[in-house]
């Protein structure tokens, strides 16, 4: 079977999937690929170059929207991590809001547009930048520039003043941070705590199709995720992530941040160290988060279409609940609740309006 | 004629593609000095093509643009040594602008190119018509609502009410849809 991944630290589970052959047990042979771009790792889908994928959340629900791109109906295996993200300030930009006292007074006073750098268009990045803005009185779509750039590419135009922050995975805001050309100025899960964030997602008439196969990879999947989640394995999957062929950065600026630890830097809230499992907590495909990027996408004019009750409708076509759960039963993991309620930094509640009773 | 941008930040050779396309009359604009500038120079230059490798990590930049700008260069062509025809094939039945050319012969690049925008133009068109009908419906609805205002207020019939708010339409030479729309507001202000 082949997956496709992007270089981003969050692929920890995948490279160990592969390296220890977790897939062996489920009959599975799993085949790595690096994609270039998001985009990339869309068409791959469509065109069945590759069954499965390392995923934005929000790329699949874009996908399934049509939004700027090819439409397809999309599936949601599983959910393979938590947090691990964060918005990176240019120097100059952090040392303005400092003086300024907030953001949005350094950016009235900023000289020109500000300009932001995400990763695509309908991805968590955008989401989480675009979230965090507007809770700080900051437009996303009128105050700032908010452009798409490559996560490898983002310091190198930090470092020449095209961008002024960006948000990204790891490691690439902790290189900014080592090469001197910023600093991380949020985590994600100061924006959402324990927000979901990467997802195994593939086409649905593959899930359709191939049941056996998608449950065999669930269940791969999910003791990969395990297996990567201890503080140990932590550090021992660091040095393959950092190789050439994965993420192609010295080791010291993928470990710590992979452990959870954030040095040097300070933060409103302790920072929620990316997180694999969690005794299964962090895996199952929960509709009221596909919920939330729908009510985003409304929020800023990309949907304008449909309703919380439709949202839960569409969720639950693409998030394959019935099949992780037969999955996670065989592995012998539990399946958290359905409802979660969380509190997001701008103090809004969220549940997924429809999603929760009452 | 055709204004081309051609994006080359992947180490596949392109030759004298370049060289070839301005032959064939294409007004090719200046290349890229930095990937980062891709989102600025398509806003600023406006290509009808943007050429670019399947394998360009600046793709997304092209995503961005198509989500957040609906004029914004939709054939994205691009160009691929990889063999395997029948994917590529698969991702244009998907609806993926993507071709593949093999060892870059420019001779065959020119009928893809005609393609991709002939594509691109049909679907644009389609678009037109889709946002031209919506509007439509969307007039239709605020002219009934109207109607029903005259209906239920002045008791009048449906055929009356029509005729009134045409009328009012004739004398004061403005569309149908206007009337009804001062009409709304008139009767939304008095509750």
């Amino acid at each position: 079977m082949r997956l496709g991944f992007v270089a981003l630290s969050d692929v920890a589970p995948l490279v160990a999937a592969k390296l220890l052959e977790f897939g062996h047990r489920h009959g599975l042979t799993l085949e790595l690929s690096r994609q270039p771009s998001w985009a990339a790792v869309r068409d791959k889908l469509l065109a069945g170059e590759i069954d499965a994928a390392h995923s934005l959340y929000g790329l699949v629900y874009g996908v399934q929207l049509g939004l700027g791109g090819p439409q397809a109906d999309m599936a949601v295996l599983m959910v393979l991590n938590r947090n691990g993200q964060a918005i990176t300030l240019s120097n100059r930009l952090a040392a303005a809001v400092q003086e300024a006292g907030s953001l949005k007074a350094a950016l009235a006073e900023w000289p020109g547009m500000p300009v932001f750098g995400q990763t695509f268009p309908t991805g968590t990045h955008a989401m989480w930048l675009y979230y965090w803005l507007a809770a700080q009185g900051v437009h996303p779509l009128r105050d700032i520039e908010s452009v798409v750039i490559p996560p490898p590419q983002t310091v190198d135009a930090l470092v020449q003043g095209r961008l002024d922050g960006f948000c990204a995975g790891e490691p690439w805001n902790a290189v900014a941070e080592a090469r001197g050309a910023g600093v991380t100025a949020v985590v994600s899960s100061e924006i959402w705590p324990d927000h979901p964030e990467k997802v195994l997602a593939c086409r649905r008439d593959f899930v359709e199709r191939n049941p056996q196969a998608a449950r065999a990879l669930v269940k791969t999947m999910l003791e990969a995720c395990r297996w990567v989640d201890t503080p140990e394995h932590r550090v021992e999957i660091a040095p393959w992530l950092a190789r050439p062929e994965v993420l192609d950065v010295p080791v010291a600026w993928v470990e710590p941040r992979l452990s959870g630890r954030y040095e040097g830097a300070q933060f409103l809230r302790q920072p929620r160290a990316v997180s694999f499992f969690d005794g299964g907590a962090v895996n199952y495909p929960r509709l009221s988060d596909g919920c939330w990027f729908l009510a985003q996408y409304r929020r800023w004019g990309l949907l304008r279409t449909g309703d919380a009750a439709s949202d839960v409708t569409l969720a639950a076509q693409i998030n394959q609940t019935a099949l992780y759960r037969e999955a996670a039963a065989s592995c012998e993991v539990s399946v958290p609740d359905e409802i979660r309620i969380d509190v997001l930094c701008d103090g809004q509640r969220w549940g997924g309006s429809a999603a929760v009773p009452g | 004629m055709l204004r081309v941008l051609l994006v080359t930040d992947t180490d596949k050779p392109i030759g004298d593609m370049r060289e070839a396309l301005a032959r064939l009359g294409y007004e090719m604009l200046p290349e890229l000095g930095a990937p980062q500038m891709l989102h600025g120079r398509v806003e600023s230059d406006r290509p009808d093509v943007v050429i670019i490798d399947t394998e360009s990590p600046s793709r997304d930049t092209l995503e961005q643009l198509a989500v957040m700008n609906e004029t914004a260069p939709r054939p994205v062509l691009m160009f691929s040594a990889d063999p395997n025809q029948q994917l590529i094939r698969a991702a244009v039945d998907a609806g993926v602008t993507a071709y593949l050319v093999e060892g870059l012969d420019v001779g065959r690049f020119t009928p893809i190119l005609e393609v991709a925008l002939a594509r691109f133009a049909h679907e644009e068109k389609l678009r037109q018509r889709l946002v031209k009908a919506e509007a439509e419906l969307a007039d239709r609805k605020l002219i009934d609502r109207a109607k029903r205002l005259l209906m239920d207020r002045r008791k009048m019939s449906e055929q009356d009410a029509y005729a009134t708010l045409r009328k009012r339409a004739m004398d004061q030479g403005v569309k149908l849809v206007e009337v009804a729309r001062q009409l709304i507001s008139v009767a939304d202000l008095l509750g």
